[in-house]
């Protein structure tokens, strides 16, 4: 009986962190939810439910780039710098009027993505490194380009910020549309697919003549894009251009909301859909602790155990 | 490799460049930026705005150039360097070091200038730089208050007399460095208080938007306010303390939770302009209405005055940049070997409704 039960264990303990990995992310949002709708006075109402989407809504987007990037077995660190550079260039170009600024703000995202792509792909920079140059160089030319906070006043951005279609705000509209699209890239294209490979193993990528390059300069170019647009519509929400803070730490939010989605480090597989729960779980955990009025602190440190968790699960699973 | 694809690679290769290339100078040169509609404050804007002392002359120790041991120069000759901590990226360094730059031209003395960008190693730098291309005088606003040893040593070998202005160095007055120049930041907090007093007549629940975790200006602006509340408004509850790291996007998504979870929530006391403003878009977003939820702030810049003006805010504490006619004045009285108090702090004036209007031109 007892030897059954010994040799029945580690099968268990396998499925079980699989199961952890798979689909831990969106038991964790749902335990959320449901303790916050027991325990937080007004969480269930559609206020607040708007709230915490908007508020997900720039870092969602910027995560859908990140996962592209960690699927391909690299990782973009300029994307916080690239919504510092596309909040100033929103800023300098409104002259002219919103589209055009949009326009200048996503080609400056484009622009880093290149500059990114083109340092892994042709030069063999490790993707870490290159990025870490790019998230420098571009909050110094934003900054050079906007020094300090700058108040927006166009109506056409404010109401991109807090407009809404049948009630659903346009922020939270774009990043559904996005994730979708980004899903789809992933698992219909043939980009999608080539990423995937080249993330498994880029030499058998290569060997088995794929175009390695061009592939992995399109991963940044659209990492760097959605970052464009996630400090577009950031700065339409704040009705201001604010590259000195705006997009600080951004990586490390996108970071996590992939790697607690299931997505592994080590590239080859990317998952969308744990990549929103992710988002969502890291902000639902932080508006439960301010909410109930906790200490800052603990917020990171809450952010923090659901990582190592994430990890440990995604790590056993590698072993088996 | 074959000579083609060699070719094909380097065009390539020149071809991103040019892109780059391309893409930096566009953004430098053709931008067309929104006409803001409000302007940079001038010299003879903030002309009537300059820092008062507060602390009576003779009350506090003093020190004169005889105790710091060095010798009596005329301020008209001497080099005075200035060191800056952080990018003038903020309206109050903005003012900071318009206001040192003004001064100087104004009494038409020779100016030397370093920024060092939020790290502390490049103002120890700075400083001993400074020193090098000949400063006989130095003001600073320090970055930190500790590790100012080095600099100290330098100054004492050549006697080279140092102002501290709005953060204090911990080390010896009259010996290390010859007195700071600052505001008192409880007292900033205790007048917050008081303007949230009135604003809300001393009943309901109140939030605070806390600055930058581990920073004096921080706990210094709270302590003041929360004192404050205990002792003149028992009737006013802190409910909420979160943190919005002195910027707009974080008072604002905090104020969206705030008001989520506590609706009746009657005020909010801002520990600087910026997160107060992030707190009024957060209000309209939900759809309140001015003067709904009163807010109160501290720093006086133009956006939190003009918020007064609009209705949205109730009050704003000023915390005074514009150190250079005291600073100047108060390295000509040294110099000349008059008695200087060694902790001047200054008074800061604040805003409600009553003088917003009038006074929208002394905001920074």
């Amino acid at each position: 009986m007892t030897d059954l039960a010994l040799r029945r264990e580690p099968l268990d303990r396998a499925r079980l962190l699989t199961l952890l990995q798979e689909y831990g992310v969106y038991a964790g949002v749902a335990v959320l939810i449901l303790a916050n709708i027991a325990l937080t006075p007004h969480f269930l109402s559609t206020e607040n439910f708007r709230t915490q989407a908007v508020q997900v809504a720039p870092v969602l987007i910027v995560a859908l780039g990140m996962a592209l990037a960690i699927g391909s077995e690299g990782v973009d660190l300029s994307v916080g710098s690239v919504m510092a550079l596309s909040t100033s260039l929103v800023s300098l170009y409104l002259g002219y009027g919103v589209w055009i600024a949009l326009i200048v703000a996503v080609i400056g995202g484009a622009v880093i993505g290149v500059a990114n792509g083109s340092l892994i792909a042709f030069i063999g920079v490790q993707p870490i490194v290159a990025t870490l140059a790019l998230m420098v160089a571009g909050r110094g030319i934003a900054l050079v380009l906007l020094p300090q906070l700058k108040d927006i006043r166009d109506p056409a951005m404010a109401s991109l910020g807090s407009g809404a279609l049948f009630g659903i705000p346009y922020l939270v509209l774009i990043a559904a549309g996005l994730a979708l699209a980004v899903g789809f890239t992933v698992r219909r294209t043939t980009f999608g697919r080539q990423l995937l490979a080249i993330g498994d193993s880029r030499p058998a990528a290569q060997l088995a003549g794929l175009p390695v390059r061009r592939v992995l300069i399109l991963v940044y170019v659209v990492s760097g894009v959605l970052a464009a647009v996630a400090g577009v519509l950031a700065s339409a929400r704040l009705q201001a251009s604010d590259p000195t803070s705006l997009g600080t730490l951004m990586e490390l939010s996108a970071i996590t909301a992939v790697v607690v989605g299931g997505t592994p480090l080590s590239g080859g597989r990317v998952r969308i859909g744990g990549t929103v729960a992710g988002a969502v779980l890291i902000q639902l955990l932080t508006a439960t602790l301010i909410k109930h009025d906790l200490p800052p602190s603990w917020t990171q440190i809450a952010q923090a155990v659901v990582i190592v968790l994430a990890v440990y699960a995604a790590r056993e699973r590698g072993k088996r | 490799m074959k000579p083609t694809a060699l070719r094909r690679r380097t065009t390539t290769r020149t071809l991103i460049a040019a892109s780059l290339a391309a893409g930096l100078a566009l953004a430098a040169g053709c931008s067309k930026s929104e006409d803001s509609g409000s302007k940079s404050p001038t010299a003879s804007d903030t002309a009537d705005a300059g820092q008062k002392v507060a602390t009576p002359a003779g009350d506090a120790k003093s020190c004169t150039i005889d105790q710091f041991g060095g010798t009596k120069l005329d301020i008209k000759g001497a080099t005075i360097g200035f060191s800056q901590s952080e990018k003038e990226a903020n309206p109050f360094r903005i003012a900071e070091t318009a206001s040192i730059k003004a001064e100087a031209q104004k009494r038409g003395l020779k100016l030397l200038t370093a920024n060092a960008q939020s790290q502390f190693s490049k103002q120890i730098s700075d400083v001993q730089d400074l020193m090098a291309k000949g400063a006989n005088l130095l003001v600073i606003a320090p970055l930190n208050s500790d590790g100012w040893g080095p600099v100290f040593r330098s100054a004492a070998a050549k006697h080279i007399p140092i102002i501290t202005i709005d953060r204090k160095i911990n080390a010896t007055a009259c010996k290390d460095y010859v007195s700071f120049i600052g505001s008192d930041f409880i007292s900033q907090g205790k007048r917050a208080a008081d303007q949230m007093i009135t604003a809300t007549g001393g009943k309901g629940e109140i939030a605070i938007l806390l600055g930058a975790a581990g920073n004096n200006v921080t706990t210094e602006r709270t302590k003041g306010f929360k004192d404050e509340i205990a002792a003149k408004a028992p009737g006013l509850k802190v409910v909420f303390e979160q943190t919005g790291e002195f910027a707009r996007e974080k008072g604002q998504s905090v104020t969206e939770q705030l008001i989520q979870s506590k609706p009746g929530i009657t005020g909010i006391y801002a520990e600087n302009d910026e997160m107060g403003l992030g707190a009024v878009n957060a209000l309209k977003g939900a759809g309140k209405k001015a003067g709904a939820v009163k807010i109160v702030t501290v720093d006086g810049t133009r956006n939190a005055v003009q918020g007064i003006v609009d209705g949205w805010i109730s009050g704003v504490v000023e915390s005074n940049p514009r150190f250079g006619p005291l600073a100047f004045q108060t390295l000509d009285d040294f110099a000349k070997g008059q008695k200087v108090s060694q902790d001047i702090v200054i008074q800061d004036s604040e805003y409600s409704k009553d003088n917003a209007k009038a006074d929208l031109g002394k905001a920074f």
